[in-house]
């Protein structure tokens, strides 16, 4: 849980990659609506930064995807857990998780909101 | 009327410094928090079982679409833990002694029969509770007589399709005590597999082989003989009706998914209604179950316990079953007779209906209590009464909607698929009783076609309701848009007379629902007729051509009005205020708070309809006008927390983390195996101790994590339970308590991310709670003490605009004891209150101005400076500098704690229709002054024409409607008819917008015969010619269908409001303003008069247009605002803001461009600095910052890469 989804960073992001996550969501206010002006619309452009990085290093950019949603819609965040968990699924383990072969976490995912 | 401003002001010595508040809704709870905050003890009295009134209600408010229950509760949980305001839910105040200064209430608690402060809310009774419907309780028995059961007279056997077929799973077993067996052979006769065997005289035997474990043998065994024990019952050393509960879970998660059509004969059902309900009605029989239906006291609780629905309650009675229905949910769904009132409730404890509860009326069941974890209950609670002291009183009892059954064309109550719109609002609801599926409780189906119908119990004369509800039009735009939102397939239709769309941004906001197809037809519905087999409705009207249309739709949603509840106006009368004939409490257009008993003050929509933030000011108002008489003795009745000093963390002390999983009774325990996190928590680094309270925020479970923490030495806590939102500043505050800095601490949600969302797999949910409990115990090993800074209050008050709003505010803030700059523009105080000349009710503006000016002017706690201006300014919240430019052309600098800016707005002139060059065109404000000079003969029979939105709602003029100028419409028709009988007056209207009880103007001005006219710029333009030699009006006049000339000897445009020129002072206080140029408050709804940055409010036209009676409530609520910072010595601030590390800032400014509130800056030392004072605590900088050289506590790198990290270890 994050003060604000403008508090994470690039660097965070791919942490959780590189420690195992399959899939990152990011979860802020809905746009328009952030309780920190414009925190959101900053974390849209890092997801997308990362989106590319993703893309780049073969990782998979679908592996990333910024939601979002008002603190009243509970059932359309666990649609959106479960859509994104699924897609996860069908992607499988990153390759992150499958050169270290061990460990593998099948659609661990990590929430900030 | 005498009110309460002259009144009592000063008249008290040592008057008490405290406030009673009546009504808990958005209302009492802002009154409350305004109070409270400023040194005023509140005692808060609700007649409910909880806090949150109507707003905790609504799914989303209107024009910003937030979620209403997101927005509320966290003021729920500030007023529930808030140390100086004592909460009296289920309460009523029963009367009222004593004068203004010094009054004594007394006050009814009514029997809850639950302990309030052992409760924790965990729910487990509610759902253990197995009535749910309003029963038939047998009679008590007279006096003197003993108490004996009713025998059965007619007996009917419920089947299913086949014979029962007995099931043996988590059967209890059942056997005979040889020592008490009566030998009767009852259980033998009783038994129907067999399973007992008996001869005469001898104790019968229970064969464990054949017995399926329904305990009929137990039913048969007389009382006197009590022969038949039973084991191997869960919860059965609880109660009897605890281990039916328990069995019954148990098969119910068996049989979950399964077609199960007959009966079990699990015996739960009779065993319930004989020994736990005592009445006997059910046996078990061969073919089934066979009722005694006349003895069947309806009570539910067979249905409820049986594990596959074979019995329902219509069977096993021969009267009518009623269920117990749901309140909050406004009667869509059921509830049990003990009932927590809503989910997010404050205090979230529940009440025991007496009405329904089983054990208060017969003396029977009593399961909740025998399984209520905390002993919390208790069923011989009694009322209790107690007097309080009390300085004033704030009245804000609420409102109730308008009967709907009273309009009877409209079928509701009758047809299932007529609904009024608080039922709407919890269908749409996602916490309501569909969650949030838009469904018809006639058929669940999912509708298409929905038409809302306006002003149902509002305008309306036949069933008293003359005045308007002012909210309707908004809610049902809401209601049809948010419905379309839930599904898109979704066809809303509005019908209505006026649309009422007056408040800030509202037009903006129909705008929006009309591109996202919300149909509206301006008409009025005369009947709904049923069509009786599909449950379509079909509804009648004439549309705006004459014609007479019918249209069918799904579902109709009946706009209800608002209505003031009969039982606040009994207590009004126990009070002694004054009301109208609608019940509305009377008040006085310049003292808009007062009533007319001295010493009490009423908010809210009691005191005619209202939106929520008109109502949130009014509460802030009515909590200034309170407390100002009250200020000399600030402070006087309210306790502070008294802390031990904080331990000193050494660097290098060994960690000792201290782990708390939380059973929350059943909520988490139920899926997740607590014992094994905490066995695990035990052996991650760090841990020096790990438990599993039952209930971990109990108030004993927090007096002993204040003791474990201080014998284990522990230095982080973590707490595994529920939402760090309602529960995270309890348990920070018992480290603090402990003597800990209250930042070592962090949360895991196990119970919403876990045991609430995968109850289906317990081996999953408890994986996951060890690993976001590794992941809280990471982090608080990366935690380091954050400090709150705290700085010193200046208590001066800086007001800018000395208008109506800022002489108001200056005066009020002088009665609350602080010294005020008022700073004006203009050479003389007034504002736009000089150009004006009467209120609505007919008194001149000007004797009421020339006493306020008077009244500033010789006040010694405020210093005027006109012709004066803000040219710079700098500091932050309680400590802020301004340099003023005086006439002299010399500054001025100016140090105070808050400022309040009051610049106000003007008449709109725009050069259209000959204005400014025509003698004989003029605005509404002209003609006013007209009607104040010496009366004109030629003026006996003058042909007047008002053209109203001349310049409002006009994307070319003022886009948005001014509020105003309708009122002002009918004001000015009003007095020219009383001056000049015989003028004719014709008001060209697109929607009149004579909202709430100004309504009962426009009525009155068209009986006096003022025509009004209606046009639509767009379907029904109005012509106008205005040269030297006349005016040339025509329009089409809707109501009669034909055209209509004008020639007018003068027209008089209703031009709007625009906002004075503030746009230097905006970007030098960094507060945002709208387009149009009026100030932007920090929230639409529950901030309505607070400014966006700290210390920073605004009243009157300078945040919108509104009348002098609104803009001098906004004012004392600006002013209530204020106090609660400026009644404050010192501050603190939140320990968690950014931190610049000087060492590696290379001053590229990104921080100081990402900031959304401006906050950084380059200091002298040539590096980025943050006041801390002035930080939100967001962390965009922290994360745009490329050196990565700013910190944020509790929430820095360190602390989340450490959550990262532990989130894959083991």
């Amino acid at each position: 849980m994050l003060p604000c989804t403008g508090r994470i960073d690039e660097s965070l992001l791919l942490k959780a990659f590189e420690n195992g996550a399959d899939g990152v969501m990011v979860v802020g206010c809905l746009e328009g609506d952030c309780h920190y002006v414009s925190g959101n619309i900053r974390a849209r452009a890092r997801v997308k930064r990362v989106y590319e990085i993703l893309d780049k290093i073969k990782i998979g950019p679908d592996r990333i995807r910024m939601f979002n949603l008002s603190a009243g819609e509970g059932s359309k965040f666990a649609a959106y857990a479960n859509e994104f968990v699924g897609k996860i699924r069908e992607l499988g383990p990153s390759p992150i998780n499958l050169a270290r072969g061990g460990q593998v976490h099948a659609a661990s995912q990590k929430e900030t909101t | 009327m005498k009110g309460n401003l002259d009144g009592f002001s000063g008249s008290t010595e040592h008057p008490t410094a405290a406030v009673l508040v009546i009504g808990g809704g958005i209302s009492g709870m802002q009154s409350a928090l305004d109070l409270a905050n400023a040194g005023i003890k509140v005692y808060l009295v609700e007649s409910s079982p909880a806090i949150g009134g109507k707003m905790a209600q609504l799914d989303k408010t209107f024009p910003t679409n937030d979620c209403s229950m997101c927005i509320v509760s966290p003021k729920l949980v500030e007023v529930g833990r808030h140390r100086n305001i004592d909460l009296f839910t289920h309460s009523e105040v029963k009367g009222l002694t004593g004068e203004p200064g010094h009054f004594t209430a007394t006050v009814v608690r009514h029997a809850r029969y639950v302990d309030i402060k052992a409760c924790t809310g965990c729910g487990l009774c509610e759902i253990v509770c197995p009535v749910t419907q309003i029963s038939h309780f047998p009679a008590l028995p007279a006096e003197g007589e003993k108490k004996t059961r009713a025998r059965a007279k007619e007996k009917s056997i419920i089947k299913g399709p086949g014979l029962p077929r007995p099931v043996t799973s988590h059967k209890w077993t059942f056997s005979v005590e040889t020592t008490a067996c009566g030998m009767c052979g009852g259980c033998h006769k009783a038994c129907l597999h067999g399973a007992v065997s008996w001869e005469k005289k001898q104790v019968a035997v229970i064969d464990q082989e054949k017995c399926t474990g329904c305990g009929a043998c137990f039913l048969a065994c007389p009382d006197k003989f009590k022969a038949i024990a039973i084991a191997d019952a869960p919860d059965l050393d609880k109660s009897l009706g605890a281990a039916v509960q328990a069995r019954s879970q148990l098969l119910k998660k068996e049989f979950a998914g399964t077609e199960q059509k007959d009966c079990i004969r699990c015996g739960l059902c009779a065993v319930t209604c004989d020994k736990v309900m005592n009445i006997g009605a059910l046996k078990m029989v061969e073919e089934g179950i066979e009722a005694g239906v006349d003895i069947c006291q309806v009570c539910g609780a067979c249905a409820s316990v049986c594990p596959v629905n074979f019995l329902s309650i219509d069977q096993v009675t021969n009267k009518t079953p009623r269920p117990l229905l749901n309140s909050f949910n406004e009667g869509l769904n059921g509830r049990k007779p003990i009932n927590i009132h809503y989910p997010q409730a404050v205090p979230r404890v529940p009440v025991i209906d007496e009405k329904s509860c089983v054990r208060l009326n017969t003396g029977a069941c009593g399961i909740c209590g025998s399984l209520c974890g905390v002993g919390a209950i208790h069923y011989d609670h009694r009322e209790e009464e107690t007097e309080i002291a009390i300085g004033s009183v704030i009245f804000s009892p609420g409102i109730e909607v308008f009967d709907a059954g009273r309009r009877g064309e409209f079928g509701y109550g009758l047809y299932k698929n007529v609904v009024t719109s608080i039922e709407f609002e919890r269908l749409l609801s996602a916490s309501g009783p569909t969650s949030g599926t838009v469904s018809r409780p006639g058929d669940s189906k999912h509708p298409k076609k929905i038409a809302w119908i306006q002003c149902v119990g509002s305008r309306d004369h036949s069933c008293d309701r003359d005045y308007c509800s002012s909210v309707c039009c908004m809610y049902a735009t809401k209601e049809a848009f948010i419905a379309r939102e839930h599904d898109a397939s979704i066809e809303p239709t509005i019908f209505y007379i006026d649309m009422r769309s007056f408040g800030k941004n509202f037009d903006n906001y129909v705008t929006r629902a009309k591109d996202h197809k919300v149909r509206f037809i301006r008409a009025m519905v005369s009947r709904i007729f049923e069509d009786p087999v599909t449950g379509d409705l079909e509804l009648r009207y004439v549309d705006g051509s004459g014609e007479r249309q019918a249209e069918t739709f799904d579902l109709v949603v009946l706009s209800v009005g608002i209505q003031v509840p009969q039982k606040a106006k009994e207590l009004a009368g126990k009070l002694e205020i004054d009301l109208d004939r609608y019940g509305f409490v009377v008040t006085d257009g310049y003292q808009p708070l007062a009533t007319s008993r001295p010493g009490i003050f009423v908010s809210g929509a009691v005191k005619g309809p209202k939106d929520i933030p008109e109502t949130v000011c009014e509460a802030s108002a009515a909590a200034e006008a309170a407390s100002a008489s009250l200020a000399a003795a600030r402070g006087s009745l309210i306790t502070a927390e008294a802390l031990p000093p904080e331990r000193q963390i050494l660097p290098g002390e060994e960690l000792r983390i201290g782990v708390f999983i939380c059973h929350c009774g059943t909520n988490i325990a139920s899926v997740v195996d607590v014992e094994k996190v905490v066995e695990y928590a035990k052996t991650l680094p760090g841990v020096a101790y790990a438990e599993h309270p039952l209930y971990t925020c109990s108030q004993d479970s927090q007096e002993r994590m204040r003791e474990i923490i201080t014998e284990h030495r522990l230095n982080r806590v973590v707490v595994s339970a529920c939402s760090p939102t309602t529960h995270e500043p309890l348990f920070m505050s018992t480290l603090r308590q402990a003597g800990l800095n209250k930042y070592f601490f962090d949360m895991a949600n196990i119970r919403d991310q876990c045991s609430w969302v995968h109850p289906d797999d317990p081996g999953l949910a408890t994986e996951k709670s060890k690993r976001l409990t590794r992941m809280a115990v990471a982090n608080a090993t990366a935690g380091e003490p954050l400090q709150e800074m705290e700085f010193t209050v200046d208590s001066k008050l800086l007001v800018v605009g000395g208008g109506l709003a800022g002489m108001t505010a200056a005066l009020e803030a002088a009665r609350q004891g602080f010294g005020v700059y008022l700073v004006e523009r203009e050479p003389q105080l007034g504002g736009q209150l000089l150009h004006l000349q009467r209120s609505n009710d007919g008194r001149r503006f000007v004797d009421f101005l020339a006493d306020l000016k008077e009244k500033v002017l010789h006040n010694d706690k405020i210093r005027v400076f006109t012709s004066s201006e803000v040219v710079e300014q700098s500091g932050f919240v309680g400590s802020f500098e301004t340099e003023i430019v005086m006439p002299t052309g010399g500054t001025r600098t100016l140090k105070h704690g808050a400022i309040l800016v009051a610049t106000g707005a003007e008449e709109y002139r725009p050069e259209i229709h000959g204005l400014g060059w025509l003698d004989t065109v003029m605005t509404q404000t002209d003609l006013e002054a007209e009607l104040e000079k010496e009366p004109k003969p030629q003026w006996q029979k003058l042909r007047v024409a008002m053209l109203q939105c001349a310049g409002s709602r006009d994307a070319e003029h003022l886009p948005y409607c001014s509020r105003i100028c309708c009122n002002q419409a009918v004001k000015n028709g009003r007095r020219m008819k009383t001056l000049y009988p015989e003028a004719r007056i014709d008001v060209l209207y697109r929607d009149m917008r004579c909202y709430g009880l100004s309504e009962l103007d426009y009525a009155a001005a068209r009986r006096e015969g003022v025509n009004f006219i209606r046009y639509d710029p767009e379907e029904n333009p109005v012509t106008i010619t205005a040269m030297e030699s006349g005016i040339d009006i025509s329009v089409i006049d809707p109501s009669i269908r034909t055209e209509v000339r004008l020639k007018p000897d003068i027209l008089v445009l209703s031009t709007g409001m625009k906002p004075r020129d503030a746009e230097e002072l905006a970007s030098m206080l960094r507060v945002p303003r709208n387009d149009a140029g009026f100030f932007i408050e920090a929230h639409a709804k529950l901030r309505p008069v607070d400014l966006p940055s700290e210390g920073l409010y605004m009243a009157g036209t300078a945040h919108g247009p509104k009348s002098s009676s609104e803009t001098i409530v906004q004012a004392q609520a600006a002013v209530a605002r204020a106090v609660t910072l400026l009644s404050r010595k010192s501050m603190k601030m939140s320990g968690v803001v950014s931190v610049v590390d000087p060492t590696n800032c290379a001053v590229c400014l990104t921080c100081v461009r990402a900031c959304p509130y401006g906050v950084p800056f380059i200091n002298d030392q040539h590096s980025a600095e943050i006041n801390p004072a002035l930080c939100q605590g967001c962390g965009i900088c922290v994360a745009e910052c490329p050196a990565k050289t700013i910190h944020l506590g509790r929430y820095d790198d360190r602390n989340i890469r450490a959550k990262i990290e532990s989130y894959s270890g083991t």
